[in-house]
């Protein structure tokens, strides 16, 4: 656990330097990975865990940002008060049309939110775009704090603030069922736990995450679009990061999303845009493939074969046949 | 008189157009180690999964402690009192011996379970007093013999609390040693007042473990009494040999 | 009236097309394929590029379209599906990586612009004052004969049985002496078939852009979800629920809400029925 937390603090330390020795627009890639990683740990604490896979996100995180900006900027909402109700509608709306998909087989669900994200994407273009601002969206919105350094404060702290607390959460017993869940689910309800009361639980945790995310990214970019929130390939940059930084660790997220955001910006300039998402995905269906695992575990393997232990963590002279 | 710890009555399961289970109605009083046999397919799992709503039957009543159960889901079975182990094992992969006997203690309170964050004295104790050895405690379910699994099983089970134990083939694919170990655990636990039904083609080492059988033949009761009435019983050997 | 009555039938009958092979993946091989929908989109391309670039006969094309599904059907199953045999989570993601793939590789080759593909069969006529476009006529017919075929392939013959009864029990089948292995090839090459087939109608109701696979992708998981796993029937039935559900709703409430009422009803139904309304009970 110490050893844990003093990685956290060291990594908090560094991170908060970052301003002091990058430009701004470096600062900007960073401020990117901030909250992709925020969007992959909330995918992490309940797809990761659970297994039940939600292709959704992207419509839990554009309902919250779609509400604040509607609030704010056709209603003349505060901030304080726009975001907060964002994060709530979040939360509601998601249990009320996810929830029934989560109470059945884990293989519904993934389609179910996917279709939810799909509809959406429609539904906002074409019911009152007066508000919704249809297919261009809403441009102009507050913002929370202007200039990067601020911004990559806030994304920073949001960031790390959520990763510890899902760090911890899901470090703690409640994890333990979660991932149990994943692993056997009707074994774990033959152990006398209600797994819906779980599942909801972590679902909701992962909307709450998901809504905060949302707003803030929202009123940073101060804009949104249809086209950029409920996308499949939104959706997509939030899964691979999750996956390659390795499921069900919460950290791997993070370490992921920084992964595949300095891999989009620094192959940019290489990659013609048509093919920067068939190359990401050839990487990520291999990677996927054969280390399903993802980075986290090959981090966590190699820092332990480093320091004399093996694979798991285990100390080599205390092993017993 | 002993009371009737759990109680079926006319129970019915059809599959497609086959009765697993027909009209089945036994009962186990509260101490009482009951045997459960019958040929393949006689419909043993499925009384066991019905007991423990895996499955809901199509008509008849399930009573523990003298209640109707029929419309609780399974944790909540779990939680009266009953409490089962698998035909094959199924243990959680990717966990150790403890933390898989940490799901069986853990409360169905999301609090709760947020606090047994680190292993606890109980696990360890429950996974010693099944008969594991100290060094195989923290070892993953791919390391572990079929006796050691069933073990396992068994401890997760145990670590519910239950009043009622169903075993299902708890015997099938033990070496004879592991099957020794494993009939003196079970008769401590009888010992300790713990109510079994057990499931088990090996009838010869099911026979001290038990009070008295059911026999079952394609879903329906043709036997019932103690190991040896029902052993030399016609209908039970016609059952089992074929006609 | 009659108009949402004959809509409705051409479309459901459509739906039920691509239904059937989503459903027959489910049923067998018990994964998720999101795969499915580029089977779709692929059948649809090839048509087009047989067609209309190259302009071969349409039926030549629609064999070639038929022919790209089934290859990649069979590809998919030995891609991932094999490879990733005891881990549905896996299969579920990597298809849907796949799939994002394919769409790259589709936007690469072909640019992302929409592209209209000729009516199979061109013309339009009037019955009773309705206006019907022979295309989506011939698509309807297509698949009930598709379909009807189906049914009699899986319950007449040895190897349609043999899927059958993969489907309700992998154990059973195994100690009846089917081999799985082939009926598996089978199923996959199947299913990428039918959605190929049902891919190129679908481009000509509609139209053709690298995106075109998430839609029938969901209309299928709502059939599935409405009619039950493993079902045929269940899915002709449930195809002709969501039909009509959308037809109503396009020219009675407005065309924007289409996919919305399906949703709902997806939802109410997971709740109060599971199992779909023919489903299998899983043993």
């Amino acid at each position: 656990m110490k050893k844990s937390l003093s990685w956290w603090l060291l990594f908090t330390v560094l991170m908060s330097s970052m301003p002091l020795l990058i430009s701004t627009r470096s600062l900007r890639i960073f401020i990117f990975a901030n909250f992709i990683a925020i969007f992959a740990m909330s995918w992490d604490i309940l797809s990761g865990y659970t297994g039940y896979i939600s292709f959704g996100h992207p419509f839990l995180i554009g309902i919250a940002g779609y509400t604040s900006a509607i609030l704010t900027h056709q209603f003349a909402t505060p901030l304080y008060i726009s975001m907060p109700i964002a994060i709530l509608l979040t939360m509601v709306a998601g249990s009320l049309f996810f929830f029934p998909a989560l109470r059945t087989r884990g293989t519904y669900f993934a389609l179910v939110t996917l279709a939810f994200m799909e509809v959406t994407y429609h539904l906002v273009q074409v019911v009152r775009p007066d508000v919704t601002g249809g297919s261009r969206g809403l441009t102009g919105l507050p913002l929370l704090v202007t200039g990067a350094v601020q911004n990559y404060y806030v994304s920073l702290f949001a960031m790390l603030f959520i990763g510890l607390g899902l760090w911890a959460l899901a470090r703690s017993g409640l994890g333990t069922v979660l991932s149990a869940i994943r692993m056997d689910e009707d074994a774990v309800k033959s152990a006398g736990l209600n797994t819906s009361k779980f599942k909801l639980f972590a679902f909701t945790l992962s909307a709450l995450v998901a809504g905060i995310g949302g707003v803030l990214y929202t009123h940073y970019l101060g804009s949104i679009s249809p086209r950029g929130m409920f996308d499949i390939n939104f959706l997509f940059t939030i899964l691979i990061a999750a996956l390659i930084g390795g499921e069900h660790s919460i950290v791997g997220p993070i370490l992921g999303a920084y992964f595949l955001t300095f891999l989009l910006e620094f192959s940019r300039p290489y990659i013609p845009g048509s093919w920067r998402y068939l190359c990401y995905g050839m990487i990520a269906l291999i990677v996927y493939m054969y280390a399903p695992r993802g980075l986290f575990t090959i981090v966590n393997a190699v820092e332990n074969r480093i320091r004399g232990k093996n694979l798991r963590g285990e100390e080599y002279d205390s092993q017993t046949a | 008189m002993t009371a009737k710890l759990l109680e079926l009555n006319a129970l019915t399961k059809k599959f497609g157009g086959i009765f697993a289970v027909y009209d089945l109605s036994f009962h186990v009083e509260e101490g009482e180690s009951l045997g459960l046999i019958g040929p393949n397919g006689s419909g043993k799992t499925t009384t066991f999964n019905l007991i423990m709503s895996e499955l809901k039957q199509d008509e008849g009543n399930i009573f523990f402690k003298g209640k109707e159960i029929s419309g609780y889901p399974t944790h909540e079975r779990v939680k009266m009192g009953i409490s089962r182990t698998y035909q094959i094992p199924r243990p959680f992969g990717e966990m150790s011996v403890t933390k898989n006997i940490r799901i069986g203690i853990m409360p169905d309170e999301i609090l709760s379970v947020m606090r047994m964050h680190s292993a606890s004295k109980r696990e360890r104790e429950i996974g010693i007093s099944v008969g594991f050895k100290e060094h195989h405690l923290e070892a993953h379910p791919n390391e572990l013999s079929m006796g050691d699994l069933r073990r396992l099983e068994l401890a997760r089970t145990i670590a519910t609390n239950p009043k009622l134990l169903l075993l299902d083939e708890v015997f099938a694919g033990l070496t004879a040693g592991e099957i020794t170990e494993l009939s003196e655990l079970l008769k401590q636990k009888k010992k300790e007042g713990l109510t079994f039904i057990i499931v088990s083609h090996d009838l010869k080492s099911l026979a001290p473990l038990v009070d008295r059988v059911v026999v079952v033949s394609f879903g329906q009761r043709i036997a019932e009494g103690s190991f040896e009435h029902v052993v030399a019983d016609e209908k039970v050997k016609e059952a089992y040999l074929g006609k | 009236m009659s108009g949402i009555i004959i809509q409705g039938f051409l479309i459901s009958g459509l739906y039920a097309l691509v239904a059937v092979g989503f459903t027959m993946i489910f049923s067998v091989g018990r994964v998720l394929n999101l795969a499915y929908g580029i089977y779709i989109m692929l059948g649809g391309y090839a048509y087009y590029t047989l067609a209309q670039v190259l302009e071969f006969s349409k039926a030549i094309s629609l064999l070639g379209a038929i022919v790209v599904g089934v290859l990649f059907g069979v590809l998919t199953y030995f891609g991932i599906v094999k490879r990733l045999l005891n881990n549905p989570i896996a299969v579920e993601i990597s298809t849907l990586i796949l799939a994002v793939v394919m769409q790259a590789v589709v936007i690469l080759i072909y640019s992302p612009a929409p592209r209209a593909i000729w009516p199979i069969v061109p013309g339009i006529s009037r019955i009773h004052n309705v206006i019907i476009s022979w295309n989506i006529f011939f698509a309807m017919i297509t698949s009930w004969v598709v379909l009807g075929a189906l049914l009699i392939f899986i319950r007449k013959t040895q190897v349609g049985r043999a899927i059958l009864a993969v489907s309700m029990d992998t154990k059973g089948a195994l100690l009846s002496g089917i081999d799985p292995e082939r009926i598996n090839i089978l199923t996959w090459a199947l299913s990428g078939a039918l959605g190929a087939l049902a891919g190129v109608f679908f481009a000509t109701y509609t139209q053709l852009e690298p995106s075109m696979w998430v839609s029938p992708l969901i209309t299928a998981v709502a059939v599935v979800i409405i009619g039950g796993i493993g079902s045929i029937v269940g899915s002709l039935v449930a195809a002709h629920i969501v039909g009509f559900m959308e037809t109503i709703t396009t020219t009675v409430i407005a065309p924007e809400l289409r996919g919305v009422f399906t949703l709902l009803l997806i939802i109410i139904i997971l709740v109060i029925l599971p199992k779909g309304l023919l489903g299998q009970e899983e043993t």
